[in-house]
């Protein structure tokens, strides 16, 4: 059953012969339980499909479908998440680590023994000791930096989460760690996700289906399993033999 | 010399210049610690207490029983320097309370929620930052009349468009932070998102401006008053006092002299106060050290 569609989205940025498009009559979707990959390099279009998918950024033509419905992101909150790019600003500094997890749930409930309880679910469900629940973002690695934002996108049991550029400042042996983690969560919570990247190797390890996008349009929507050899466009292949 | 020998080699010198820095911002909170215990002295100690009394004769030079001297009417100078040093600072307190709130409120409004709010407050801002702040502060005197009222919303028409600039260019960098992305995602209101959020994260900010507008204010205050339009007699404060000592500064210089030199000494030690707290709450705007 597809979750979240985006159905022939533009986004122009200005207007007249100085508009700038930053994304071309984009269509793609995402299933339940089902993984994207939004492949490009940068200026393609990946960050502001993203903005798009969550509700951040209206299109100037086109819609998005949120379970067949028109998206509301107020309405809509706890059920779309996301896990951004930068682990050093993914959490508050002034924050501890356990306010920044509960704070999407302190949304939705102001009953602060079950958020207390459900932070530490979340604690251990992404590996990380309780006790870090009292320390501030620049007392942890960058790992556990992403592990913390990952809980804190799951304490709401989203449905869909965006992952943008989530493993991309982390070293290589880390990004194994948190492929694994996401590879895991979603096996076990069932989300759907879009798993936004320029590194096709990453999208290959955890997508069911691959969509590249160039200069603000998709160029090629494959099934990861036919990716090595179902890429039709040019671009797509010279994204593959980079690796 | 590679990256790490040349920091290495800085290292003592990076060391010396912390040290140094350290050592000014001890003195300059020694002397701001001075001023204030000195003027809520002169509020509370015997024979201190009395601005208002005459104890000598007009215009007697500093002495054992008058250590600053004595005024145009024979008061001790001591006693009203040091309520016009309580008055100015108190003055100046109370007006960059009054602007650090406003200045905050505006600036994170108008750094999140960007688009016509921002305009209209950064244009409003551009418009009180084109007057020159002295011709700014007569005219507020004109409108409200001569007198502390008069003082502090001059001081606070002056510094609330630099520290609203300040606090909404901070903001604005935060408000950019994947952490506030994350919240709006998760469905957390504005408001709470701008307290939590960005208040919390320009703080550092909003107390190093406090600082600086503190010097202006003491600055204002005293030209205000110099010119008559701010603090009254019978009250005391140093502009008021330099005021008085112009007047009569080839008969007892020792009232210029007085009030001058607290007044300088009171802006130095906040300018530097301020500087040190931007070294330490904002290092990369910080000057290099090496």
């Amino acid at each position: 059953m597809t979750l979240v569609e985006l159905d022939a989205v533009t986004v122009r940025f200005g207007t007249g012969p100085r508009a700038v498009h930053a994304m071309r009559e984009v269509s793609f979707s995402v299933d339940e339980g089902q993984t994207v990959g939004l492949v490009g390099e940068s200026g393609s279009g990946k960050s502001t499909a993203a903005s798009v998918a969550l509700g951040l950024r209206a299109p100037t033509t086109g819609a998005v479908l949120f379970d067949g419905q028109p998206l509301r992101r107020r309405r809509m909150a706890g059920e779309m998440q996301a896990v951004l790019q930068h682990p050093m600003w993914a959490l508050n500094p002034r924050m501890s680590v356990a306010a920044s997890i509960a704070e999407p749930l302190q949304v939705r409930t102001r009953d602060r023994g079950a958020v207390r309880a459900r932070v530490a679910e979340m604690l251990d469900q992404v590996a990380l000791a309780p006790e870090l629940g009292a320390r501030h973002p620049h007392e942890l690695s960058g790992g556990q930096r992403q592990r913390v934002a990952i809980a804190r996108a799951l304490i709401t049991s989203p449905r869909f989460i965006v992952f943008d550029e989530a493993v991309s400042a982390l070293d290589v042996s880390v990004q194994a760690q948190i492929l694994q983690l996401i590879q895991r969560l979603q096996a076990e919570h069932g989300f759907g996700a879009l798993f936004i990247s320029h590194d096709m190797a990453v999208v290959r390890y955890l997508a069911d289906r691959v969509v590249v996008m160039r200069g603000g349009e998709v160029v090629e929507d494959a099934g990861a399993a036919d990716v090595a050899a179902g890429f039709t466009h040019p671009y797509s292949r010279a994204l593959l033999e980079e690796r | 010399m590679t990256g790490v020998a040349a920091g290495l080699a800085a290292a003592p010198g990076r060391l010396q210049a912390l040290r140094t820095k350290d050592a000014v911002l001890t003195a300059a909170l020694v002397v701001l610690a001075l001023l204030v215990v000195a003027s809520l002295a002169g509020r509370v100690v015997p024979g201190l207490n009395d601005g208002t009394t005459t104890v000598g004769g007009r215009f007697e030079a500093p002495s054992l029983a008058h250590p600053l001297g004595t005024d145009s009417l024979g008061r001790s100078l001591l006693a009203r320097l040091l309520e016009g040093i309580g008055t100015t600072f108190l003055l100046s307190a109370v007006a960059v309370v009054c602007t650090a709130v406003i200045a905050t409120a505006l600036g994170i409004l108008a750094a999140y929620l960007g688009g016509w709010v921002r305009e209209v407050v950064m244009r409003i801002g551009d418009v009180l930052y084109a007057f020159p702040s002295i011709l700014l502060a007569l005219l507020v005197a004109a409108a409200f009349g001569a007198g502390i009222t008069a003082s502090l919303a001059a001081i606070v028409l002056i510094t609330v468009p630099l520290m609203t600039r300040q606090v909404a260019a901070a903001a604005a960098q935060v408000a950019r932070r994947d952490f506030v992305t994350s919240a709006r995602i998760s469905g957390v209101s504005a408001p709470v998102i701008m307290a939590r959020h960005l208040l919390t994260n320009v703080s550092g900010t909003v107390v190093i401006q406090a600082t600086y507008a503190l010097s202006v204010a003491i600055l204002v205050e005293g030209g205000l008053s110099f010119l008559g339009y701010g603090v009254q007699l019978p009250a005391s404060s140093l502009g008021l006092l330099a005021s008085e000592g112009n007047l009569y500064l080839l008969t007892a210089p020792w009232i210029l002299i007085s009030s001058g030199g607290a007044m300088v000494l009171a802006i130095l030690a906040v300018t530097l106060v301020g500087d040190s707290l931007r070294d330490r709450l904002e290092p990369r705007q910080a000057v290099d050290l090496t």
